[in-house]
Protein backbone atom coordinates (compact mmCIF):
# COMPACT_ATOMS: atom_id res chain seq x y z
CA UNK A 1 0.00 0.00 0.00
CA UNK A 2 2.74 2.41 1.03
CA UNK A 3 4.87 1.24 -1.91
CA UNK A 4 2.02 1.91 -4.31
CA UNK A 5 1.55 5.36 -2.81
CA UNK A 6 5.27 6.09 -3.09
CA UNK A 7 5.37 5.03 -6.75
CA UNK A 8 2.38 7.09 -7.82
CA UNK A 9 2.56 9.41 -10.80
CA UNK A 10 3.69 12.34 -8.69
CA UNK A 11 6.74 10.65 -7.23
CA UNK A 12 7.73 8.43 -10.14
CA UNK A 13 9.91 11.04 -11.94
CA UNK A 14 11.80 11.73 -8.73
CA UNK A 15 12.36 8.02 -8.12
CA UNK A 16 13.54 7.55 -11.69
CA UNK A 17 15.95 10.43 -11.24
CA UNK A 18 17.26 9.02 -7.96
CA UNK A 19 17.77 5.56 -9.49
CA UNK A 20 19.61 7.11 -12.45
CA UNK A 21 21.78 9.17 -10.10
CA UNK A 22 22.67 6.10 -8.00
CA UNK A 23 23.43 4.07 -11.13
CA UNK A 24 25.61 6.87 -12.51
CA UNK A 25 27.51 7.27 -9.24
CA UNK A 26 27.99 3.50 -9.15
CA UNK A 27 29.43 3.65 -12.67
CA UNK A 28 31.71 6.57 -11.76
CA UNK A 29 33.15 4.62 -8.83
CA UNK A 30 33.69 1.53 -10.98
CA UNK A 31 35.53 3.59 -13.61
CA UNK A 32 38.94 2.22 -12.65
CA UNK A 33 37.70 -1.38 -12.80
CA UNK A 34 39.67 -3.32 -15.42
CA UNK A 35 36.60 -5.01 -16.90
CA UNK A 36 34.80 -1.68 -17.26
CA UNK A 37 37.87 -0.13 -18.88
CA UNK A 38 38.32 -2.95 -21.39
CA UNK A 39 34.57 -2.91 -22.19
CA UNK A 40 34.76 0.82 -22.80
CA UNK A 41 37.86 0.49 -24.93
CA UNK A 42 36.29 -2.22 -27.10
CA UNK A 43 33.18 -0.02 -27.62
CA UNK A 44 35.36 2.99 -28.50
CA UNK A 45 37.38 0.83 -30.89
CA UNK A 46 34.21 -0.29 -32.67
CA UNK A 47 33.01 3.29 -33.01
CA UNK A 48 36.42 4.72 -33.98
CA UNK A 49 35.19 5.09 -37.59
CA UNK A 50 33.22 8.13 -36.38
CA UNK A 51 36.42 10.09 -35.77
CA UNK A 52 38.18 9.20 -39.00
CA UNK A 53 36.68 11.90 -41.30
CA UNK A 54 37.43 14.62 -38.75
CA UNK A 55 40.99 13.42 -38.24
CA UNK A 56 41.48 13.35 -41.99
CA UNK A 57 40.26 16.97 -42.33
CA UNK A 58 42.47 17.99 -39.41
CA UNK A 59 45.52 16.34 -40.95
CA UNK A 60 44.90 17.89 -44.37
CA UNK A 61 44.35 21.40 -43.07
CA UNK A 62 47.65 21.45 -41.19
CA UNK A 63 49.68 19.45 -43.70
CA UNK A 64 51.32 22.31 -45.61
CA UNK A 65 52.15 24.23 -42.47
CA UNK A 66 53.54 21.09 -40.89
CA UNK A 67 55.76 20.32 -43.90
CA UNK A 68 57.20 23.82 -43.67
CA UNK A 69 57.94 23.48 -39.95
CA UNK A 70 59.38 19.99 -40.39
CA UNK A 71 61.67 21.13 -43.21
CA UNK A 72 63.16 23.88 -41.07
CA UNK A 73 63.41 21.50 -38.06
CA UNK A 74 65.10 18.94 -40.28
CA UNK A 75 67.76 21.40 -41.36
CA UNK A 76 68.47 22.43 -37.76
CA UNK A 77 68.62 18.80 -36.63
CA UNK A 78 70.97 17.84 -39.44
CA UNK A 79 73.41 20.52 -38.34
CA UNK A 80 73.06 19.49 -34.69
CA UNK A 81 73.45 15.86 -35.62
CA UNK A 82 76.84 16.50 -37.16
CA UNK A 83 78.11 18.01 -33.92
CA UNK A 84 76.46 15.37 -31.74
CA UNK A 85 77.91 12.49 -33.78
CA UNK A 86 81.44 13.55 -32.91
CA UNK A 87 80.38 14.05 -29.24
CA UNK A 88 78.84 10.57 -29.19
CA UNK A 89 82.07 8.93 -30.29
CA UNK A 90 83.96 10.88 -27.64
CA UNK A 91 81.33 10.06 -24.97
CA UNK A 92 81.33 6.34 -25.81
CA UNK A 93 85.10 6.27 -25.57
CA UNK A 94 85.06 8.03 -22.17
CA UNK A 95 82.26 5.81 -20.77
CA UNK A 96 84.19 2.75 -21.83
CA UNK A 97 87.34 4.19 -20.31
CA UNK A 98 85.59 4.86 -16.97
CA UNK A 99 83.85 1.47 -17.05
CA UNK A 100 80.26 2.86 -17.06
CA UNK A 101 77.34 0.52 -17.72
CA UNK A 102 75.83 0.81 -21.20
CA UNK A 103 72.57 2.74 -21.43
CA UNK A 104 69.55 0.75 -22.45
CA UNK A 105 68.07 1.52 -25.83
CA UNK A 106 64.40 1.81 -26.53
CA UNK A 107 62.16 1.49 -29.56
CA UNK A 108 59.45 3.84 -30.71
CA UNK A 109 56.11 2.90 -32.18
CA UNK A 110 54.52 5.65 -34.25
CA UNK A 111 50.77 6.13 -33.93
CA UNK A 112 47.97 8.45 -35.01
CA UNK A 113 45.53 10.04 -32.60
CA UNK A 114 42.03 8.69 -33.22
CA UNK A 115 40.16 10.69 -30.63
CA UNK A 116 41.15 13.55 -28.40
CA UNK A 117 38.86 12.74 -25.50
CA UNK A 118 35.74 14.41 -26.80
CA UNK A 119 34.61 16.19 -23.70
CA UNK A 120 35.40 19.12 -21.51
CA UNK A 121 37.54 16.60 -19.67
CA UNK A 122 40.50 16.61 -22.02
CA UNK A 123 42.72 14.30 -20.04
CA UNK A 124 43.05 11.22 -22.23
CA UNK A 125 43.36 10.53 -25.94
CA UNK A 126 42.97 7.42 -28.04
CA UNK A 127 45.70 6.21 -30.41
CA UNK A 128 45.51 3.62 -33.16
CA UNK A 129 48.16 1.22 -31.84
CA UNK A 130 47.74 -1.40 -29.17
CA UNK A 131 48.86 -4.77 -27.91
CA UNK A 132 49.50 -5.98 -31.47
CA UNK A 133 52.24 -3.34 -31.81
CA UNK A 134 53.81 -4.25 -28.48
CA UNK A 135 52.26 -1.39 -26.54
CA UNK A 136 51.59 -2.10 -22.88
CA UNK A 137 50.21 -0.27 -19.90
CA UNK A 138 52.45 2.54 -18.53
CA UNK A 139 54.51 2.90 -21.73
CA UNK A 140 55.67 6.53 -22.11
CA UNK A 141 54.14 8.54 -24.96
CA UNK A 142 55.91 11.39 -26.75
CA UNK A 143 55.12 13.89 -29.46
CA UNK A 144 57.89 15.01 -31.80
CA UNK A 145 58.78 17.66 -29.20
CA UNK A 146 58.65 15.81 -25.91
CA UNK A 147 56.76 13.81 -23.30
CA UNK A 148 52.96 14.12 -23.39
CA UNK A 149 51.75 11.23 -21.23
CA UNK A 150 51.60 7.48 -20.74
CA UNK A 151 49.48 4.54 -21.85
CA UNK A 152 46.82 3.57 -19.32
CA UNK A 153 44.92 0.85 -21.15
CA UNK A 154 45.49 -1.10 -24.35
CA UNK A 155 43.33 -3.26 -26.53
CA UNK A 156 44.45 -5.11 -29.67
CA UNK A 157 44.55 -2.09 -31.96
CA UNK A 158 44.01 0.95 -29.75
CA UNK A 159 45.42 2.42 -26.57
CA UNK A 160 44.21 5.09 -24.21
CA UNK A 161 46.84 7.67 -23.28
CA UNK A 162 46.67 9.67 -20.07
CA UNK A 163 47.89 13.15 -20.91
CA UNK A 164 50.28 15.17 -18.82
CA UNK A 165 47.36 17.62 -18.44
CA UNK A 166 45.40 15.09 -16.40
CA UNK A 167 44.98 16.24 -12.82
CA UNK A 168 46.23 12.91 -11.49
CA UNK A 169 49.36 12.71 -13.65
CA UNK A 170 52.66 12.97 -11.77
CA UNK A 171 56.16 12.59 -13.19
CA UNK A 172 59.59 12.58 -11.63
CA UNK A 173 61.67 15.19 -13.49
CA UNK A 174 65.14 16.71 -13.51
CA UNK A 175 66.01 20.32 -14.23
CA UNK A 176 69.13 20.76 -16.32
CA UNK A 177 71.91 21.78 -16.00
CA UNK A 178 71.58 21.96 -12.17
CA UNK A 179 70.31 18.33 -12.08
CA UNK A 180 67.76 19.18 -9.39
CA UNK A 181 64.89 16.72 -9.18
CA UNK A 182 61.24 17.27 -8.43
CA UNK A 183 57.70 16.09 -9.08
CA UNK A 184 55.82 17.50 -12.07
CA UNK A 185 52.11 18.27 -12.05
CA UNK A 186 49.95 20.02 -14.63
CA UNK A 187 48.69 23.54 -13.89
CA UNK A 188 46.92 25.01 -16.94
CA UNK A 189 47.13 24.98 -20.76
CA UNK A 190 50.74 24.01 -21.50
CA UNK A 191 52.06 25.13 -18.13
CA UNK A 192 53.11 22.62 -15.45
CA UNK A 193 54.58 22.99 -11.98
CA UNK A 194 57.45 21.16 -10.32
CA UNK A 195 57.17 20.58 -6.58
CA UNK A 196 59.59 19.26 -3.95
CA UNK A 197 62.45 21.46 -5.20
CA UNK A 198 64.67 22.79 -2.42
CA UNK A 199 64.99 26.56 -2.04
CA UNK A 200 68.77 26.33 -2.21
CA UNK A 201 68.69 24.80 -5.71
CA UNK A 202 70.13 27.05 -8.41
CA UNK A 203 67.60 27.22 -11.20
CA UNK A 204 67.31 29.79 -13.95
CA UNK A 205 64.55 30.73 -16.33
CA UNK A 206 65.11 28.92 -19.60
CA UNK A 207 66.59 25.79 -18.00
CA UNK A 208 65.37 22.62 -19.66
CA UNK A 209 63.34 19.97 -17.85
CA UNK A 210 63.79 16.28 -18.66
CA UNK A 211 62.61 13.00 -17.16
CA UNK A 212 64.71 11.88 -14.21
CA UNK A 213 66.21 8.45 -13.72
CA UNK A 214 63.99 7.95 -10.65
CA UNK A 215 60.89 7.36 -12.75
CA UNK A 216 59.60 3.79 -12.80
CA UNK A 217 58.21 3.89 -16.31
CA UNK A 218 59.94 6.79 -18.07
CA UNK A 219 63.52 6.44 -19.29
CA UNK A 220 65.79 9.33 -18.25
CA UNK A 221 66.51 12.46 -20.28
CA UNK A 222 63.33 12.64 -22.34
CA UNK A 223 62.57 16.32 -23.03
CA UNK A 224 59.52 17.83 -21.31
CA UNK A 225 59.73 21.62 -21.31
CA UNK A 226 61.59 24.70 -20.15
CA UNK A 227 61.44 26.75 -16.96
CA UNK A 228 59.42 29.97 -17.28
CA UNK A 229 59.17 31.13 -13.66
CA UNK A 230 60.38 30.33 -10.15
CA UNK A 231 58.23 30.88 -7.04
CA UNK A 232 59.52 30.85 -3.48
CA UNK A 233 57.02 29.73 -0.88
CA UNK A 234 57.30 31.71 2.35
CA UNK A 235 55.92 28.90 4.51
CA UNK A 236 58.01 26.08 3.07
CA UNK A 237 61.57 24.88 2.53
CA UNK A 238 60.72 24.18 -1.09
CA UNK A 239 60.07 26.34 -4.10
CA UNK A 240 57.74 25.83 -7.03
CA UNK A 241 59.10 25.88 -10.56
CA UNK A 242 56.75 26.61 -13.42
CA UNK A 243 57.56 25.27 -16.88
CA UNK A 244 56.13 25.46 -20.35
CA UNK A 245 55.76 22.13 -22.13
CA UNK A 246 57.52 21.74 -25.46
CA UNK A 247 54.45 19.92 -26.85
CA UNK A 248 51.21 21.70 -27.59
CA UNK A 249 48.61 19.36 -26.10
CA UNK A 250 45.79 20.82 -28.14
CA UNK A 251 47.50 19.91 -31.43
CA UNK A 252 48.41 16.26 -31.09
CA UNK A 253 48.22 14.16 -34.24
CA UNK A 254 51.18 11.81 -34.51
CA UNK A 255 52.63 10.32 -31.34
CA UNK A 256 55.39 7.89 -30.43
CA UNK A 257 55.17 5.22 -27.78
CA UNK A 258 58.35 3.92 -26.16
CA UNK A 259 57.91 0.17 -25.95
CA UNK A 260 61.11 -0.66 -24.10
CA UNK A 261 61.58 1.68 -21.13
CA UNK A 262 65.08 2.46 -19.98
CA UNK A 263 64.67 2.11 -16.23
CA UNK A 264 61.79 -0.28 -15.64
CA UNK B 1 12.05 10.59 -35.85
CA UNK B 2 12.87 14.23 -35.15
CA UNK B 3 14.69 13.12 -31.99
CA UNK B 4 17.02 10.76 -33.88
CA UNK B 5 17.55 13.31 -36.64
CA UNK B 6 18.78 15.91 -34.14
CA UNK B 7 20.64 13.24 -32.15
CA UNK B 8 22.68 12.45 -35.26
CA UNK B 9 23.28 16.16 -35.97
CA UNK B 10 24.43 16.64 -32.37
CA UNK B 11 26.92 13.77 -32.62
CA UNK B 12 28.38 15.23 -35.82
CA UNK B 13 28.60 18.70 -34.25
CA UNK B 14 30.13 17.33 -31.06
CA UNK B 15 32.79 15.49 -33.05
CA UNK B 16 33.39 18.55 -35.20
CA UNK B 17 33.96 20.79 -32.20
CA UNK B 18 35.99 18.32 -30.20
CA UNK B 19 38.23 17.22 -33.07
CA UNK B 20 38.67 20.48 -34.96
CA UNK B 21 37.47 23.45 -32.91
CA UNK B 22 38.92 22.84 -29.47
CA UNK B 23 40.28 26.05 -27.98
CA UNK B 24 42.95 25.53 -25.32
CA UNK B 25 41.45 22.15 -24.48
CA UNK B 26 37.99 23.66 -23.97
CA UNK B 27 35.08 22.24 -25.95
CA UNK B 28 31.38 23.06 -25.97
CA UNK B 29 29.11 20.23 -24.82
CA UNK B 30 26.68 19.96 -27.72
CA UNK B 31 25.23 16.66 -26.47
CA UNK B 32 24.18 18.33 -23.23
CA UNK B 33 22.44 21.08 -25.20
CA UNK B 34 20.69 18.38 -27.26
CA UNK B 35 19.42 16.59 -24.14
CA UNK B 36 18.16 19.83 -22.57
CA UNK B 37 16.36 21.05 -25.67
CA UNK B 38 14.97 17.67 -26.71
CA UNK B 39 13.50 17.02 -23.26
CA UNK B 40 11.90 20.44 -22.79
CA UNK B 41 8.69 19.45 -24.64
CA UNK B 42 8.62 16.00 -22.97
CA UNK B 43 5.70 15.88 -20.52
CA UNK B 44 6.69 12.49 -19.10
CA UNK B 45 9.57 13.40 -16.78
CA UNK B 46 10.50 9.77 -16.04
CA UNK B 47 10.93 9.11 -19.73
CA UNK B 48 12.99 12.31 -20.08
CA UNK B 49 15.30 11.22 -17.24
CA UNK B 50 15.78 7.79 -18.81
CA UNK B 51 16.50 9.35 -22.21
CA UNK B 52 19.07 11.61 -20.53
CA UNK B 53 20.64 8.67 -18.73
CA UNK B 54 20.92 6.49 -21.86
CA UNK B 55 22.20 9.37 -24.00
CA UNK B 56 24.78 10.14 -21.32
CA UNK B 57 25.92 6.54 -21.17
CA UNK B 58 26.25 6.45 -24.95
CA UNK B 59 28.35 9.64 -24.82
CA UNK B 60 30.58 8.27 -22.05
CA UNK B 61 31.23 5.06 -23.95
CA UNK B 62 31.54 6.39 -27.49
CA UNK B 63 32.19 10.12 -27.54
CA UNK B 64 33.65 11.28 -24.23
CA UNK B 65 36.59 8.93 -23.96
CA UNK B 66 38.35 11.21 -21.50
CA UNK B 67 35.74 11.36 -18.77
CA UNK B 68 34.48 8.99 -16.11
CA UNK B 69 31.89 6.44 -17.21
CA UNK B 70 28.64 7.55 -15.65
CA UNK B 71 29.50 11.24 -15.38
CA UNK B 72 27.57 12.27 -18.47
CA UNK B 73 24.66 10.00 -17.56
CA UNK B 74 24.53 11.67 -14.14
CA UNK B 75 24.59 15.18 -15.59
CA UNK B 76 22.27 14.43 -18.51
CA UNK B 77 19.72 12.77 -16.18
CA UNK B 78 19.65 15.81 -13.89
CA UNK B 79 19.48 18.28 -16.79
CA UNK B 80 16.77 16.23 -18.55
CA UNK B 81 14.78 16.20 -15.31
CA UNK B 82 15.09 19.98 -15.00
CA UNK B 83 14.26 20.53 -18.67
CA UNK B 84 11.22 18.29 -18.58
CA UNK B 85 9.70 19.87 -15.43
CA UNK B 86 9.35 23.25 -17.07
CA UNK B 87 5.90 24.56 -18.04
CA UNK B 88 5.03 25.71 -21.55
CA UNK B 89 4.25 29.32 -20.60
CA UNK B 90 7.55 29.67 -18.81
CA UNK B 91 9.47 28.26 -21.76
CA UNK B 92 7.64 30.59 -24.08
CA UNK B 93 8.75 33.63 -22.11
CA UNK B 94 12.19 32.53 -20.87
CA UNK B 95 13.38 30.00 -23.41
CA UNK B 96 16.95 31.25 -23.78
CA UNK B 97 17.60 31.98 -20.12
CA UNK B 98 16.23 28.56 -19.07
CA UNK B 99 18.40 26.43 -21.35
CA UNK B 100 21.43 28.60 -20.58
CA UNK B 101 20.96 28.16 -16.81
CA UNK B 102 20.43 24.38 -17.19
CA UNK B 103 23.49 24.12 -19.44
CA UNK B 104 25.58 26.06 -16.91
CA UNK B 105 24.50 23.73 -14.09
CA UNK B 106 25.57 20.75 -16.20
CA UNK B 107 28.93 22.35 -17.02
CA UNK B 108 29.48 23.22 -13.36
CA UNK B 109 29.11 19.53 -12.39
CA UNK B 110 31.44 18.55 -15.24
CA UNK B 111 34.05 21.02 -14.01
CA UNK B 112 33.72 19.76 -10.42
CA UNK B 113 34.84 16.32 -11.60
CA UNK B 114 37.34 17.54 -14.19
CA UNK B 115 39.06 20.14 -12.02
CA UNK B 116 38.41 18.63 -8.58
CA UNK B 117 42.08 19.07 -7.62
CA UNK B 118 41.94 22.78 -8.51
CA UNK B 119 38.69 23.28 -6.59
CA UNK B 120 40.54 22.63 -3.33
CA UNK B 121 44.03 23.89 -4.17
CA UNK B 122 43.43 26.91 -6.41
CA UNK B 123 39.82 28.01 -6.50
CA UNK B 124 40.43 31.00 -8.77
CA UNK B 125 42.00 28.80 -11.45
CA UNK B 126 39.04 26.45 -11.12
CA UNK B 127 36.70 29.40 -11.56
CA UNK B 128 38.66 30.63 -14.57
CA UNK B 129 38.42 27.23 -16.27
CA UNK B 130 34.72 26.98 -15.46
CA UNK B 131 34.06 30.46 -16.86
CA UNK B 132 36.01 29.79 -20.06
CA UNK B 133 34.26 26.48 -20.74
CA UNK B 134 30.89 28.04 -19.92
CA UNK B 135 31.48 31.05 -22.15
CA UNK B 136 32.57 28.91 -25.09
CA UNK B 137 29.71 26.44 -24.62
CA UNK B 138 27.04 29.12 -24.26
CA UNK B 139 28.42 31.10 -27.20
CA UNK B 140 28.43 28.08 -29.54
CA UNK B 141 25.07 26.82 -28.23
CA UNK B 142 23.45 30.24 -28.66
CA UNK B 143 24.58 30.41 -32.28
CA UNK B 144 23.28 26.88 -32.92
CA UNK B 145 19.92 27.67 -31.30
CA UNK B 146 19.53 30.75 -33.49
CA UNK B 147 20.86 29.27 -36.74
CA UNK B 148 18.84 26.05 -36.49
CA UNK B 149 15.75 27.91 -35.15
CA UNK B 150 15.58 25.48 -32.25
CA UNK B 151 13.25 27.67 -30.18
CA UNK B 152 10.51 27.28 -32.77
CA UNK B 153 11.08 23.53 -33.03
CA UNK B 154 11.02 23.04 -29.25
CA UNK B 155 7.89 25.15 -28.76
CA UNK B 156 6.04 23.41 -31.59
CA UNK B 157 7.00 19.90 -30.51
Amino acid sequence: MIGARLFNDKNLPLFTLLICIFLSIGLIFSDSNEKVQSFRLSITENFSFLYEPFNWIDNQSFLLKRIEVLSSDNLKLNLENEILSSHKIENNYLREFLNFQNREKFDFVGSDVISRGNSSNLNTILINRGLNSGIKENNPVLSSRGVIGKVITSSKNTSEVQLISDGNFRLSVRIMPSEVEGILRWRSDTVCEIFEVKKTAKINIGDSVVTSNLSTYFPPDLPIGEVISIHDKADSFNKVIRLKLYSDLSKLNQLFVIIEGGSQ
Amino acid sequence: MLFFQYFFISIVLQLLFSELLTINGFQPNIMLLFVILSQMPESNTSKAVLVGFVTGLFCDLVLFSGSYIGLSSLIFSICAFMASRIRYNFVFRNFDSYWIVTLLIGIAVYCLFRYDFLFFSNFFLFLKNFLLISLYSVFVSYILVKVLSLRKIVLNA
